[in-house]
Formats: C-alpha cells, structure tokens, sequence
C-alpha cells in the first residue's frame, strides 16, 4: 500500500447530477437516509448595477463530499469505543462490531461522514471502497463521475498536480481537522468563513 | 424542538443535580457540625444522601436510552486517552459507585468518621470531575455554539442550583414525614433545617444573578458571531421563544421570587409553609432547566455541511 488516499474534485466542471452519489449508495446498500456520498448545492448573489439598470449577478457551484479521511480525524478523537480508526492505509473507518450507536463522531464531523445506520443502531461510514481498491478497481463513486471531475489517489501527487485547496464555502476550515481532500475552485468559489450564498438542497444532503 | 435528546437532557440534569446535592450536603454537613453534634447532623443528612443515589442511577439509566446499540456499551471505555465521552462515563460510573459506598458505610458505621469524610470528599471531587467532563464533551471545535467557556458555566450552575435546592426539599420532606408520623422533631434539627435553607436561598439567588448575566451575554455573542453560531443563537427562539422564555420566567420565579420568600419564611414562618415555598421552588427550576437544557441541544449547528 501506498500512501495517503483523497480525493479530488475540480468544482468548474461538476454539474451536480449526482452519478457518484447514486453510485455509492447502490454499491454499499445504503439505506434510506443513510447516504455516504452528497452533492451540496451552493448558491447566492446580488444585483450588479450597470448604467443604472440593475442585472442580477448569481451563482451556483456544486461539491461532492463523502469522508476525506482526514489527517486529524475528529469522529476518531471524539469516539469513546474505539469503533472508529484510521488505518495504516490512512483510510477511516468504523468497526460495527465495536460501535455502541452514541452518534458523538455525527455530532462532530463538520463534513457529515459518519452516518448512523438507524437500523443496524451503528454508524456507518464511507470506506473508500477498499474493497474494490484491493481488487485493483477504483471507488464506485470515481468511477460513476460522467464529466471524470472526481479523482481518488495518492494525496501527495494530487496536491503536486492540483494545489491544496479544500477551504470553500460550505466545506469547513480545513486547519481543523485536515481533510485528504483536494478541490479546484469553482470560478465562483467563495472561501470558507467568507461566504455569502447558502447551501441550496439541504434536504438532500 | 425535537425529543430525540431527552435521554441526554435526563443524563445531564439528574447526574448534574446529583453532584451538586453531595456536594451541598457535604458542605452543610460541615458548617453543621460547628453547632451540632455528629449524630444530630447525621439524622438529617443521612436520608437525604441515600435519595442522591437513585437519582444518578436514573441519570445513568437514561444515558443507555441515548445508545444505538447498548449491547456494546462495555466499549465506551475503551477512549480514555482521547475521548472525553470515555472520561464522562468513567467518573459517572466512579461517582455513582463512591456515592454507593459512602452511603453504605455511613449507614452502617463502619470504620471511623473521619475515614468515611475522605471518602466522601473524594467522591465530591469526582463529582465535579464528572460535571467537569461533562462540559468538555460538547466543547467540540466544530460546534461553536458549545465550544464556549459558557457550556462549563452553565452545566456547574444547573449543579449548585438544583443540588442546593434538592437538599433543601429533602430536609423540609424529612421534616414534614418525621411530624406525619408522630415523631419528635428535636429544636436543634429544626433549627438547622432552617439555617440550612437561608443558606440555600441565598445561593440559589445568587446562581440565579449568574444566569441572568450568562445567558444574554452568551446568546448576543453566539448571534454576533456570524455563521454556525448565529444559525445556533437563532434557534434558542424556537416555537416562538416559549421555551426560553417559560425557561426564564420558572427561573426567576423559582430561584429569585421564592428564593426571597424562603429566605423569609425560613426564619420564623410555619414549617407547611415551609415545605411549599422549598417544593415549589425546587420543582420551578427543575423544569427551568430542563427546558434550558433541551434547548442547548436544540442550540446544536455544525460548522461546514
């Protein structure tokens, strides 16, 4: 094995029709309500006023997030049992088997990754697919991308091909808990804590 | 606001109320035994220590309701390096189980007094300790509405406030079952009685003042903030702000208005009216703060998505 796994999404060409979502949620079983893989709707604007006539200025750009296997996991820190770790291979996961379902790791991820699983009373977790990973094959959602703007890989080479951005509105500031997440910023990107939009489809994420 | 955290709301009050009764009890205990003898400071604060352990035990109890999957519960202990969710239950279960002790050899007299005053001093600081991890747990980064120094604040209040008047509403209880029953009530167990909930009156008051000063301060600095955490100060005004303002109301009626009355009444007035004003008050606040806790949780946003 390698190093560090993440993921990398370049926001200019995600249109939002969540192919990767759909695809993680048919390729891990997920249950209603429980969906590993969201696309968040970003938008907002103002009015642009040019020769006194006002035009409306708005944007809308879309980010999928699953868990970005963070450097400094909080659900890991947070976990009273131990069900949660980050592995040698720097994948996070949760161990079923350990987890009492207290929903403390879902409190404190701002990326909403650890998700409970009401029926099984655990939570639940994307795993990057490690499954398909040791079969040689890429995570179901890389590979459901239609506009192939969601990459997994090395995080040292997708930072030395795409830069270190992961602090875009809504996502949270990355100091805190170092996302292995590299994002090419939408052209109407805001970053984080400067944002003025809203997120779109709360309902869906 | 939504009920799927009255476990937790149930955890933290009653656990809370209960260190903060030991811990009052403990100092009354202590300032008591200045003017009286052990044993006539034993027969009233004995009953009152033993009706501390069933309400831990219901506080614990209604921390399992919270589990998804309660058969793993063993493993909650298993992060005491790193969570304080791990720590929170380890000084409750140490709490819960000093407090079991104490109250056993207490009652039954076993080894010497001052033996059993260690231990009960030792289980008053893992009390505080249990409040103390209480707070940390929900000091998350990503949750800035409980990553405030108001959330210990707030959680050590709720302790003094419904551990001072639990123990008031225990004594005048003992009071008012011992004459039920026919029993003669010694001068000097009335008498501290009374100086007991002068004392109790007064410091529930001033809690009283602590909350009123908290409270705004915190909220406007929550909705000042910006982001998450105005998201999380809006949301104290949920169903109209009945909640919050019910919340204060009790709290200022319970703790201030009948504070004041107690105060009064605790001197020379008729031991009836008594045990109304301590009930009364006790049970206003108990319902204060648990409105003030489910709100805490309603208070809950996350930074990011």
């Amino acid at each position: 094995m390698g190093g560090q796994l993440g993921f990398y999404l370049d926001q200019n060409y995600c249109n939002g029709c969540k192919a990767c979502q759909t695809a993680c949620k048919d390729k891990n079983d997920l249950p209603l309500g429980v969906t590993w893989r969201r696309v968040v709707e970003y938008s907002g604007g103002t009015w642009a006023n040019a020769d006194e006539t006002l035009a409306p200025n708005v944007f809308t750009y879309y980010t999928s997030v699953s868990c970005n296997h963070c450097e400094d996991p909080i659900c890991v820190t947070v976990c009273p049992t131990g069900a949660m770790s980050k592995g040698e291979d720097g994948i996070v996961t949760v161990d079923p088997a350990k987890c009492v379902g207290c929903r403390y790791c879902e409190w404190a991820c701002p990326y909403s990754a650890p998700q409970f699983d009401a029926s099984a009373g655990v939570m639940s977790k994307c795993d990057l697919c490690a499954d398909y990973l040791a079969e040689g094959k890429e995570p179901a959602c890389v590979a459901a991308c239609p506009s192939r703007v969601l990459k997994f890989g090395e995080i040292d080479e997708l930072r030395a091909q795409y830069g270190d951005v992961a602090g875009v509105e809504p996502l949270p500031d990355p100091s805190i808990t170092r996302p292995n997440l590299v994002l090419t910023p939408h052209r109407h990107a805001q970053r984080t804590g400067e944002g003025t939009g809203a997120i779109a489809n709360p309902e869906e994420i | 606001m939504h009920v799927d955290e009255l476990p937790l709301v149930i955890f933290t009050i009653f656990a809370q109320m209960s260190v903060g009764a030991f811990v009052v009890l403990g100092v009354v205990h202590l300032l008591a035994r200045r003017r009286a003898s052990t044993a006539t400071v034993d027969r009233l604060s004995d009953p009152a220590l033993y009706a501390i352990g069933p309400v831990m035990v219901l506080g614990l109890a209604a921390s399992i309701l919270h589990l998804g999957n309660p058969l793993n519960a063993i493993n909650v202990l298993n992060q005491l390096g790193s969570s304080w969710l791990s720590r929170e239950i380890l000084f409750g279960c140490a709490f819960a189980g000093l407090g079991a002790a104490f109250a056993v050899v207490q009652w039954r007299g076993w080894f010497t007094p001052v033996l059993r005053q260690v231990l009960a001093g030792v289980t008053a600081l893992v009390g505080l300790g249990l409040v103390w991890s209480m707070a940390m747990v929900y000091m998350l980064p990503t949750v800035p509405a409980w990553n405030s120094p108001a959330t210990p604040v707030i959680f050590f209040t709720t302790t003094f406030l419904l551990g001072a008047l639990a123990v008031g509403s225990a004594f005048v209880w003992l009071l008012m079952v011992q004459r039920r029953r026919g029993v003669a009530v010694d001068d000097e167990v009335t008498d501290l009685v009374r100086t007991s909930l002068r004392w109790i009156a007064v410091t529930s008051i001033v809690l009283l003042g602590v909350q009123f000063v908290v409270l705004p301060t915190y909220a406007l600095s929550l909705a000042g903030a910006g982001g998450a955490a105005a998201t999380s100060a809006a949301s104290l005004m949920t169903w109209g702000g009945v909640p919050l303002v019910l919340r204060l109301v009790l709290a200022f009626v319970g703790a201030g208005l009948l504070g004041v009355f107690l105060f009064k009444v605790a001197v020379a007035g008729r031991e009836r009216l008594l045990f109304t004003v301590t009930l009364s008050a006790f049970g206003l606040v108990l319902v204060s703060e648990g409105l003030g806790r489910a709100l805490f949780y309603e208070s809950f946003t996350r930074i990011g998505m």
